[in-house]
């Protein structure tokens, strides 16, 4: 029997008599201001519903918020938003929770003890921009803008612009995007010769290949796939997912091929060999619009080995299967099915991504559409347009700013790098102690909680001390906010202006407009309004850099473009992606607006913009490398490392992570997983749709729906499969450590079919020390134990690279 | 001097074991009291209870309980029916177990309920379709009828005590109800008693059915089942009888009564407790046997986990308390002695007690759909309330020791006028001759 | 009289729980604490099943949502001993918190786990009297709750109904799994009208409902290509 000491206190509560009715069950959940609850209490009840954007991940759903008398009740989703179509994931159906939380921050702060002690002063909103300012005023005058620097998430909103204007006219190179995707990017740019992600036409692909891409679960809009995947039926699509771990998207697929971690850049080119041998690939794009792929002679008369020669030498399928523990069979069948059900499509993300050699990966499944013949094909890939904003021309720079604008940045390794790379946390953080090239004086933090999600968290927190002064906008506090000196509480984003456009892999140019839908709560500001402010504080031309007065009035600014453009239409009834076609191809246009007051009221009354055509490219426009062609030998990377000195070739090359030599190393190739250890097992991480990246962890609700398949509510669990478990003789749903060379976690198991042998999957997002009352101290976070590594290319950090063991707890010997 | 003067003794003197004992006693009732009032503010919270496991330990002591109390009146009704001479002593005993153990049986639904204050609703707005309706009804008719078949034969001892003088005579003489064994008095008392024990034996065995029928009358596999009524009836009267020897000889060694409850009773009466232990067994087998034969996907996984999965423990310790110890203890003379006796008749409350959680919780632990396994761990509220119930069961006795005399003395007394000759008449009634 | 049912395609279905939280904050569901959770006693109109099973070679992970089956003869009800769950003329079976005596009969007696019990007084605002969702009661400490196809969206709309003087269209009446769920899996409707598209799903060939043999005649029902179920 097991007596809780929570029941045992209350049972003693009980004994002694007296007051305890109010000790239970009244306890409040969230914490609504006064006023808001007398409207709730005495209002007329009167129902409005205004339409916004979700914010809580990048996916930029539509969403329909359910007003009475003015004070948000409930969302649903909107059903004119092209991405999510009247869908919400369950994270956005909770957004209301997360305006009502209790810890969010109500006004400005000063913190007074160590990070994380909790221990915060409120200040004013004028005394922080009299310090803030005057902070940055004395640096400028000293030469020393470059010492600002700015960390923010990769999010699709108007702020990537607006802090960029910032820093550039300040004159800081210092912006940095904590990214998910630098892999994608960087491979991206490696094949294709920019940087884009480009979109799947899954609706009418026969068959889509997933390399561990989650879409429906951790995909940048897992919503909008979603929604696409609802038609396979119909579309007689058939999915098949290649994932080290039975995933949502490996649950739904036709079929789940269960692979090593860090392995599907092989299995990519096993396929790719079955294509190849039996003449399955399309023959005309790769003899049109490809490079590198039989073997070639250069310019210099050169002879090169082709991506063919290397991949039907090295790829062969018993070779793939010693790789990747898939059987030959299987590699064949998916070859033949991939060559033989076109259109076909292969995607590649998060689990086949995150690891030491994701970009090689990403070229690889790249390698993999070109040899399909994929790109700008219905049921391919293709290049969604850039909505068309009005340009604000580029942010004006005084001889100052232009010069602190050439300076190196911060957060790039300080020598023999390969300029693919972006900004990697490491670097930063290494840099920021070194003091090279130069200190970090002042530090925005605007979005993005690397302390928590980074696998170089420890440095990162040390580079955090070392910053005299660091400000964070956050609206709930986060770990990485912890060690903020000062808090300039943004805005929730139901009492904000924003807009969301193309979202990464939507299939369509969209624009979705994030709009306040109640006056703010408590004394926060717009953090696009508090760098204005900071702007017109400045001395110089700073002030110069937005050519609006505030932020909202540059959003109404920007979209002016798109209503003068005329293109596409307003997310509004009726007009649906096969009207909108229809029209474009008898010479009409959906232009009903006589004014922009018209368009405007309509499009904030509807929330969203989008225009489902798509001006056709040419196969030759497509790529900008420099063949104009899809590469498989990447030039690209080539002439990088041509740049770097000979002496230090070989370092860059060995950074870079690539081992293989002559011309394989720029070719798509696997490369084995990098820093082998004597622990036996792989840890992966994966995110659920309700917790996220980690936001999702601070609701209640997500909370508790956090762990319902596997019965674990407001915990994380370590999936074992049954043969490992039984091999570390750990039974289901006790308690066991995960062990790595970074640290220990102590956590229940789930012994599951539904992972690969020797792998030890956990659920990301929880295990927060900051993030508020719900989010502290439920379950661990499995990125605090991950080995320092990253794909040398990218910079991207390997977070499903680390080698783990585990032991039952309670038996001392791992 | 009375003959039986030892049977008066405890209604007069009081040791310091009893007020020891009762103090114990009251303690646990007070704190059981206490977790109870508890559980009312703040709800079922406390308890062990959830979703799939709607149904814990109130609910399993609810059928435990009624069925003790099927010990007393329905024995003491068959066994003077049956005109069987040996139960003299016997009666009362059994019968104050029925009221005792009626009371706090019947108030444990209460305790289960999440919303007590509503209790009135059952009568307000209740709903007959309901078997937890049919429960109210017969278990209020079987308290009504036991408690006056209880209180009826104790009118001629009631009137001895109030001759007797001394302490609280105006309670004997409005209890005595003008006795003075007159002989129309004693016809009418008789006739009386006839009458009830006969009506009290289809008002028991409906009660057990009916509660039987509180599972029965569900689509949940282990429940679902037809054999549940005389199942439910024939545990009770197993399990009863085993209580009433437990009681027997407590009394019997608390208050001396060895020459009243003589080895004969307890040999009949556990030659009954073991005919009871084969027939359960053979309803047991029953039951398991057309389940596992039809092996019903969901009726099997129920079986499983009985069977083997978690509570495979309480389910072969049911087995070997209710059936392998009382057999075996039973059948050989050698083990039959009064500890024999009293080790099995242990047993069979216990693995009685283990087979309605058998009962309860399993059906309702693996739901049909794909939920995970309910796992049911009674906290310290509901032992507690279980202790609460038990203590009550023994206080009860000790209180109605003190103030009536548990063994039937007028009873006694007919035995050894009239019973000889009675039972020599009747013996010649069924020779062959006129 | 309209008889409302609901048919989820689990073909469609992908088990993002996008339903299981539109539904507990339409309803109001009160969240549990952690370790109240971890009991056990975590309370979901909506819940969503898994299940891991080896199909050929291959494990697959099956993920079914489950609300209140509604069934046409429902074991919970006739169990009631006060009359506090029953089956509506629409068909709708309803709970009556305030009569409720927390017996959990019903919860005993549903083959299908639907309901939950307020185990502890659930939390809300800071203000008792302020209403998460205005158009559905609190409930309170020990009583049994369950999905109720958003009957209160059907009072909405039949006072509009009634007004324009016309039957209630197919799709008007929506529940709020219905309305957020991102596959369109969900179908929700009056399954006596021969037109509308509840009625036409309900004589698929894909057309599975749970425990048939039992008889209680659930209204919803599921369809499904895969063979077991």
């Amino acid at each position: 029997m097991e007596i809780r000491r929570r029941e045992f206190l209350k049972i003693a509560a009980g004994m002694t008599g007296g007051a305890l009715l109010g000790s239970h069950g009244l306890d409040p959940m969230f914490a609504v201001p006064k006023e808001v609850i007398e409207r709730m209490k005495f209002g007329p009840r009167v129902e409005t519903w205004k339409n916004t954007t979700c914010r809580l991940c990048p996916g930029g759903c539509g969403m329909s918020v359910r007003l009475i008398d003015d004070v948000p009740i409930s969302v649903k989703g909107n059903p004119l938003n092209p991405v999510n179509r009247g869908g919400l994931c369950p994270l956005g159906l909770n957004a209301v929770h997360s305006l009502y939380h209790p810890d969010r921050v109500q006004g400005p702060l000063i913190r007074k003890g160590s990070p994380g002690s909790g221990s915060w002063e409120k200040t004013s909103w004028q005394e922080a921009f009299k310090v803030i300012s005057g902070k940055l005023n004395q640096l400028r005058q000293e030469g020393k803008s470059q010492h600002v620097a700015f960390l923010g998430s990769d999010e699709y909103g108007f702020m990537r612009d607006h802090i960029q204007r910032f820093a550039a006219s300040y004159g800081t190179p210092n912006y940095f995007l904590y990214s998910k995707d630098s892999n994608k990017r960087a491979a991206n740019f490696l094949s294709h010769g920019n940087r884009r992600a480009p979109a799947y036409d899954i609706v009418n692909s026969k068959l889509v290949v997933t390399f561990g891409a989650n879409i429906l679960e951790e995909g940048p809009s897992p919503v909008y796939y979603t929604k696409l995947y609802s038609h396979h039926n119909e579309q007689q699509t058939r999915y098949i997912h290649i994932d080290s771990r039975l995933n949502l998207t490996a649950a739904n697929a036709d079929r789940w091929i269960s692979i090593r971690p860090g392995t599907y850049g092989a299995l990519a080119l096993g396929v790719a060999y079955v294509l190849i041998r039996e003449e399955l690939y399309d023959q005309d794009f790769v003899r049109a619009h490809t490079h590198g792929f039989d073997d070639w002679m250069d310019a210099r008369g050169r002879r090169h080995v082709g991506f063919k020669s290397t991949v039907l030498s090295d790829y062969y399928p018993e070779r793939v299967q010693e790789f990747t523990g898939v059987p030959s069979s299987v590699i064949l069948e998916l070859g033949r099915e991939l060559g033989n059900s076109r259109p076909s499509v292969a995607l590649c993300d998060q689990a086949a991504l995150n690891h030491t050699n994701g970009t090689l990966t990403a070229t690889a499944v790249n390698a993999l559409n070109a040899l399909l013949g994929n790109y700008e094909k219905e049921g391919g890939v293709y290049f969604v347009d850039e909505p068309p904003f009005a340009s604000f021309g580029a942010a004006p720079m005084d001889g100052r700013s232009a010069q602190a604008m050439t300076q190196p940045r911060v957060g790039m390794p300080v020598e023999a790098f390969l300029p693919l790379q972006e900004c990697s946390v490491k670097s930063f953080s290494e840099n920021v102690l070194s003091g090279r090239p130069y200190p970090i004086d002042v530090l925005f933090l605007y979005g993005g909680n690397p302390l928590f999600q980074s696998v170089h968290h420890k440095k990162f927190a040390q580079a955090l001390q070392k910053i005299p002064m660091v400000i964070s906008f956050d609206s709930l506090l986060t770990e990485t906010g912890e060690f903020a000196h000062y808090v300039l509480p943004d805005h929730h984003f139901f009492e904000a202006w924003d807009i969301v456009s193309n979202v990464e892999n939507v299939g369509f140019t969209h624009v979705a407009i994030q709009q306040p839908v109640m006056a703010p709560m408590y004394d926060t500001r717009a953090t696009g309004d508090v760098l204005i402010e900071l702007a017109r504080l400045a001395e110089g031309r700073v002030a110069a850099s937005f050519p609006y007065g505030s932020y909202d009035e540059g959003i109404r600014r920007a979209l002016r473009g798109v209503f003068e453009s005329g293109s596409g239409a307003i997310a509004s009834e009726g007009v649906g992606s096969r009207w909108l076609e229809f029209l474009k191809q008898r010479g009409w246009r959906i232009d009903r607006y006589s004014s922009f007051e018209e368009f405007w009221d309509r499009l904030t009354r509807y929330a969203g913009w989008w225009n489902p055509i798509r001006s056709k490219k040419h196969l030759r426009s497509l790529f900008q490398t420099p063949s104009g062609k899809f590469e498989f030998y990447s030039q690209t990377l080539e002439n990088m490392i041509q740049a770097i000195p000979t002496e230090s070739r070989d370092k860059a090359l060995r950074r870079a992570g690539i081992s293989a030599g002559g011309d394989t190393a720029f070719l798509p190739h696997y490369e084995p997983v990098s820093g082998e250890s004597d622990l036996p097992l792989s840890m992966i991480t994966y995110q659920s749709m309700s917790v996220g990246d980690g936001r999702g962890a601070t609701l209640p609700m997500m909370q508790e729906l956090f762990g319902h398949a596997v019965n674990r509510h407001w915990d994380s669990w370590a999936e074992i499969h049954p043969l490992t478990a039984q091999q570390y003789l750990v039974k289901d749903g006790e308690w066991i450590l995960v062990q790595s060379s970074e640290g220990t976690l102590r956590i229940r198991s789930k012994v599951t079919e539904g992972v690969m042998p020797n792998v030890v999957a956990i659920p990301f997002g929880l295990g927060h020390t900051s993030g508020g009352r719900y989010a502290r101290g439920h379950g661990v976070n499995p990125h605090s134990i991950l080995e320092g590594k990253e794909d040398g290319l990218s910079g991207r950090e390997a977070i499903q690279a680390t080698r783990v063991r585990v032991v039952a707890e309670g038996r001392s010997e791992f | 001097m009375d003959k039986d003067e030892i049977l008066f003794k405890p209604i007069y003197e009081t040791g310091r074991g009893f007020y020891i004992t009762f103090g114990i006693l009251a303690v646990i009732l007070l704190w059981a009291l206490a977790m109870y009032i508890n559980q009312v503010m703040v709800g079922l919270g406390p308890t062990g209870m959830n979703q799939p496991v709607t149904w814990g330990f109130y609910i399993v002591n609810f059928v435990f309980f009624i069925g003790i109390s099927h010990a007393g009146t329905l024995i003491s009704a068959i066994l003077r029916l049956s005109k069987a001479e040996w139960r003299r002593p016997i009666t009362r005993m059994a019968e104050v177990i029925t009221a005792i153990v009626l009371v706090i049986g019947g108030l444990h639904p209460i305790l289960d309920l999440g919303r007590p204050d509503r209790m009135m609703n059952l009568l307000e707005s209740g709903r007959l379709q309901s078997p937890l309706l049919w429960d109210v009804t017969s278990i209020t008719a079987y308290f009504t009828a036991s408690t006056v078949y209880l209180y009826l034969p104790m009118i001629p001892d009631i009137a001895r005590i109030r001759d007797r003088g001394g302490k609280l005579k105006w309670l004997y003489t409005f209890m005595a109800w003008g006795w003075q064994g007159t002989e129309y008095q004693q016809k009418v008392l008789n006739r009386a008693i006839n009458i009830l024990m006969v009506m009290v034996i289809p008002i028991a065995i409906s009660v057990h059915t009916v509660i039987s029928y509180i599972f029965s009358m569900t689509l949940q596999p282990g429940w679902h089942s037809t054999i549940f009524g005389p199942y439910f009836v024939v545990g009770a009267i197993f399990s009863g009888i085993a209580a009433l020897m437990i009681v027997m000889m407590t009394f019997r060694k608390v208050y001396h009564l060895e020459t009243y409850l003589k080895e004969i009773h307890f040999r009949y009466l556990s030659t009954l407790l073991l005919i009871m232990s084969l027939i359960w067994f053979y309803f047991t087998f029953s039951e398991y046997l057309t389940g596992v034969f039809g092996s019903e996907a969901h009726e099997m996984e129920v079986i499983k986990y009985k069977f083997s999965g978690p509570f495979a423990p309480f389910f072969w310790g049911m087995v070997l308390c209710n059936f392998v110890l009382p057999v075996t203890i039973l059948s050989f003379r050698k083990f039959r002695t009064m500890t024999g006796i009293f080790v099995a008749s242990v047993a069979v409350v216990i693995g009685m007690w283990l087979e309605r959680l058998i009962i309860v919780v399993p059906s309702l632990a693996s739901p049909r759909m794909d939920v995970p396994l309910g796992i049911y761990v009674p906290t310290i509220l509901e032992w507690s309330l279980f202790a609460g119930g038990i203590a009550v069961f023994v206080m009860g006795f000790m209180l109605f020791s003190k103030f009536f005399p548990i063994i039937s003395i007028w009873e006694i007394e007919e035995g050894r006028s009239h019973a000889a000759k009675e039972v020599e008449e009747r013996i010649a009634s069924y020779l062959p001759g006129p | 009289m309209p008889k409302w049912a609901m048919a989820i395609d689990l073909d469609k279905c992908t088990g993002c729980e996008s339903c299981m939280i539109a539904c507990k904050v339409e309803n109001n569901v009160a969240i549990v604490d952690p370790e109240q959770a971890q009991a056990g006693r975590v309370m979901y109109w909506m819940d969503m099943m898994t299940a891991y099973e080896s199909e050929d070679t291959q494990v697959v992970r099956r993920i079914v949502p489950k609300p209140c089956f509604h069934c046409d003869e429902p074991p919970c009800t006739v169990v009631c001993p006060v009359g506090a769950t029953y089956r509506n003329p629409e068909g709708i079976v309803a709970q009556v918190y305030h009569r409720c005596i927390g017996c959990r009969y019903c919860m005993a007696a549903c083959p299908y786990t639907a309901k939950v019990f307020n185990w502890y007084a659930p939390k809300w605002l800071e203000d008792s009297a302020c209403r998460p969702n205005p158009d559905v009661s609190l409930r309170m400490s020990g009583v049994v709750e369950k999905c109720s196809f958003c009957s209160h969206r059907l009072q909405q709309i039949k006072e509009i109904a009634d007004l324009e003087g016309r039957r209630i269209e197919d799709g008007e009446y929506v529940t709020a799994c219905q309305e957020n769920c991102p596959t369109d899996a969900i179908v929700f409707g009056d399954i006596e009208d021969k037109d509308s598209s509840v009625y036409k799903l309900s004589k698929s060939y894909r057309v599975k409902r749970y425990m048939d043999d039992l008889d209680v005649k659930p209204k919803v029902f599921y369809l499904s290509r895969r063979t077991t179920e």
